[in-house]
């Protein structure tokens, strides 16, 4: 068996770690021996929808958003939606996941029109929601306690057709509102955690590349258990402090 | 003098006294006061004082002692604030400390590290003669927020001091773009020519061009986004520096040897500190002295003679072992210290120490963005493997992530014992703290041996 993951905009969307999640990936599907392909894809670059099982997606500064937008406007975001659609597997973080959304309002009003690939958007808040944080994943999302670390400005909201990820256990989540925190629409998986997110949440690193097989191969027997000693080590750590 | 100032330096000096009695490193708390007292005390206190100010995010530290010695060695009547208190409240403490009761400052040149973020403000009050911005990065995004807001910040500074000459790194994109539209004299140091052979694998900080966002395009990379950067659209470049490292002749782990060009006079140079950046701070040392007036010579001497400590390849004897302290607080400072790991052929224990506390970041994602891969591929020259600090789960996992074998990862999270183990055999080590931890270390090492408390 083989995945092949696209990696979005590395040079532009890397702001904390994220990259660390792709690392992650490769490393889980290549100790099952599962080979992994791993492409980047960037500013004026076609994208190849149908070559890629995994899409992923990090976080960037406002600065380079304007060029971001622009390409995506020439057709990538297009061919992204198009991919949702087909229920390609989505991992998007923080500036990633609002970009999949409909649009980005800011605090004083401006409206910046995103790609519309899922049902949610964002409204800019004065105060930054910044901090380690803590929530469940639904049971549809491997029911799994995710620790990570929020920073972001957006407050995001869900619509229909759109599921939370989890519902927080400590910290703000989506918007520091209605508990939730992330998305689920198709095989979209989205989040505002940094951290990086997938090294020390393995169970949900785990049930994203399951579902990529399973999308490709068809219902596949589940990932064999890995040593994931150092992983809960570092998971655990943080739960017990969110816990005090 | 006004009586408000004078009362204020009394109670800054007071309480300052009264601290470091208690043996705390009192840098914050006697300026805090003294700003309640009198809003413009570092106003009044810098009067007629020649003040060199450096800042930028990586390199403030060792760039200010290069240039302390060059103005000890000058025969400068100055001081510094040694002790690593570079937000408004420290500098008006060492400022305090520096004055007679009545509030006069008796010293013609002060030289200051400045935190970038309250640059903006210190500026407002300090007769700058020369600033030095080194490069900026990203760093602690949990605090300074976007690498734009820091620059913003700094270029705000600057519209306070209009006769102060700057000296800028010309081969970063982001420092240069400081020079644009102010009135201020500029001298720019840069490095000409490649430094390393081969460089971390490492995400740039800045590959959009800052006027018109497009890709840039190099002639060469030192490291991070440094080098010969143009935009092939708006035309913005790379200019050419008056104080250049033209050639590098050799770097070691402990020191480096380059050719380095001041104002069209050719000097072969000793750097008493290993590593690509601290060519670069040597380069700025070089540009502070000629703005300051201080001759070629005594600048290029200073260099090769220069200490630092304090976590800069600060050297320790551990037990049997001798041991190098690098302090890592970013992903571009943190791949410059492997860059010179990877560089160096013999063996070694590494400990790696991560803290999340405020001076350190809250937020531990940026390890995932440092290329610990360039280490792990060369894992057999590591006798041990050694993880401790707040966060060491984290550093453990990253490690493995990154190629290390998980059983040779040992998470140590106590001091002393980490501290024995590195003693235990010959081999040296590089320990790798984060800020708060190599403090802590520090204060466990001295139990040992002889540390100079920070505050003094």
């Amino acid at each position: 068996m083989e995945l092949n993951i696209c990696h979005l905009y590395p040079d532009i969307l890397n702001l904390y770690g994220d990259r660390g999640n792709i690392i992650t990936m490769k490393r889980r599907l290549e100790s099952r021996g599962i080979s992994v392909n791993v492409d980047e894809c960037s500013i004026g670059q076609p994208l190849d929808v149908d070559k890629y099982d995994i899409f992923f997606i990090g976080g960037g500064q406002d600065f380079e958003q304007e060029v971001l937008l622009r390409d995506l406007a020439s057709g990538k975001g297009k061919d992204i939606c198009t991919a949702v659609e087909e229920e390609k597997v989505f991992l998007a973080i923080c500036g990633g996941y609002q970009m999949l959304g409909q649009y980005y309002k800011t605090w004083d009003g401006v409206q910046l029109d995103f790609i519309g690939a899922i049902n949610v958007h964002t409204i800019g808040a004065k105060e930054r929601m910044i901090g380690n944080y803590m929530y469940r994943t639904t049971p549809e999302s491997s029911g799994s306690i995710v620790v990570g670390f929020e920073n972001h400005s957006g407050k995001t909201y869900l619509g229909e057709d759109v599921a939370p990820l989890g519902m927080m256990i400590k910290g703000y989540g989506n918007n520091g509102e209605d508990q939730t925190e992330g998305a689920r629409y198709n095989n979209v998986f989205a989040t505002y955690s940094h951290g990086s997110l997938l090294p020390k949440n393995p169970m949900l690193c785990d049930f994203i590349l399951q579902t990529a097989l399973d999308r490709r191969y068809g219902k596949t027997e589940p990932l064999v258990p890995l040593n994931d000693t150092l992983e809960l080590n570092a998971h655990n750590y943080m739960e017990q402090r969110l816990s005090k | 003098m006004k009586l408000q100032t004078r009362l204020a330096v009394l109670v800054c000096k007071a309480s300052g006294a009264v601290l470091r009695k208690l043996g705390r490193g009192g840098t914050n708390l006697p300026g805090k006061l003294a700003l309640k007292i009198d809003k413009n005390i570092l106003g009044e206190l810098s009067r007629g004082v020649k003040v060199t100010v450096v800042t930028g995010t990586n390199g403030k530290t060792t760039t200010s002692r290069m240039i302390e010695q060059a103005f000890a060695d000058a025969g400068l009547k100055y001081f510094s604030n040694k002790s690593g208190a570079n937000l408004l409240t420290g500098i008006i403490a060492v400022f305090a400390q520096h004055s007679t009761l009545s509030g006069k400052c008796p010293y013609t040149h002060a030289l200051i590290e400045c935190d970038e973020a309250a640059f903006r403000k210190t500026s407002e009050y300090l007769p700058v003669e020369c600033l030095v911005v080194n490069n900026i990065f990203r760093d602690q995004l949990d605090r300074y927020g976007e690498i734009t807001h820091t620059l913003n910040a700094i270029r705000e500074g600057i519209t306070h001091v209009p006769n102060a000459t700057l000296c800028l790194n010309a081969d970063c994109s982001l420092t240069a773009s400081l020079a644009d539209s102010v009135p201020n004299k500029i001298v720019w140091f840069g490095v000409n020519v490649p430094i390393y052979k081969e460089t971390a694998h490492e995400l740039s900080d800045a590959p959009y061009c800052i006027h018109c966002k497009t890709e840039y395009e190099y002639d060469y990379i030192t490291y991070g986004h440094l080098g010969g950067f143009r935009c092939p659209k708006c035309g913005y470049h790379r200019q050419t520096p008056q104080v250049a490292v033209t050639k590098v002749l050799a770097t070691g782990a402990d020191s480096s040897d380059i050719i380095l060009d001041i104002f069209g006079h050719e000097h072969e140079v000793h750097v008493n500190l290993p590593g690509g950046y601290n060519i670069y701070n040597a380069a700025a040392e070089a540009a502070v002295a000629h703005v300051v007036g201080i001759d070629e010579q005594t600048a290029v001497s200073a260099l090769s003679q220069f200490e630092c400590g304090f976590g800069r390849a600060e050297q320790f004897k551990l037990g049997q072992a001798q041991a190098r302290m690098m302090l890592v607080k970013n992903p571009a400072g943190f791949n410059q210290v492997i860059n010179l790991i990877a560089h160096d052929e013999g063996n070694y224990k590494l400990a790696f120490l991560l803290n999340d506390r405020f001076a350190d970041g809250t937020d531990i994602s940026w390890i995932w963005d440092v290329d610990f891969e360039a280490l792990a591929d060369q894992q057999v020259r590591f006798t041990r493997v050694l993880v401790s600090g707040v966060r060491a789960d984290d550093m453990a996992l990253r490690l493995k992530y990154a190629g290390f074998a998980p059983e040779r990862i040992e998470v140590i999270r106590e001091y002393d014992r980490l501290l024995t183990e590195i003693g235990s055999d010959e081999t040296p080590a590089f320990l790798m703290p984060t800020y708060t931890a190599m403090f802590d270390l520090r204060g466990e090492i001295s139990k040992h041996t002889d540390v100079k408390a920070f505050y003094e």
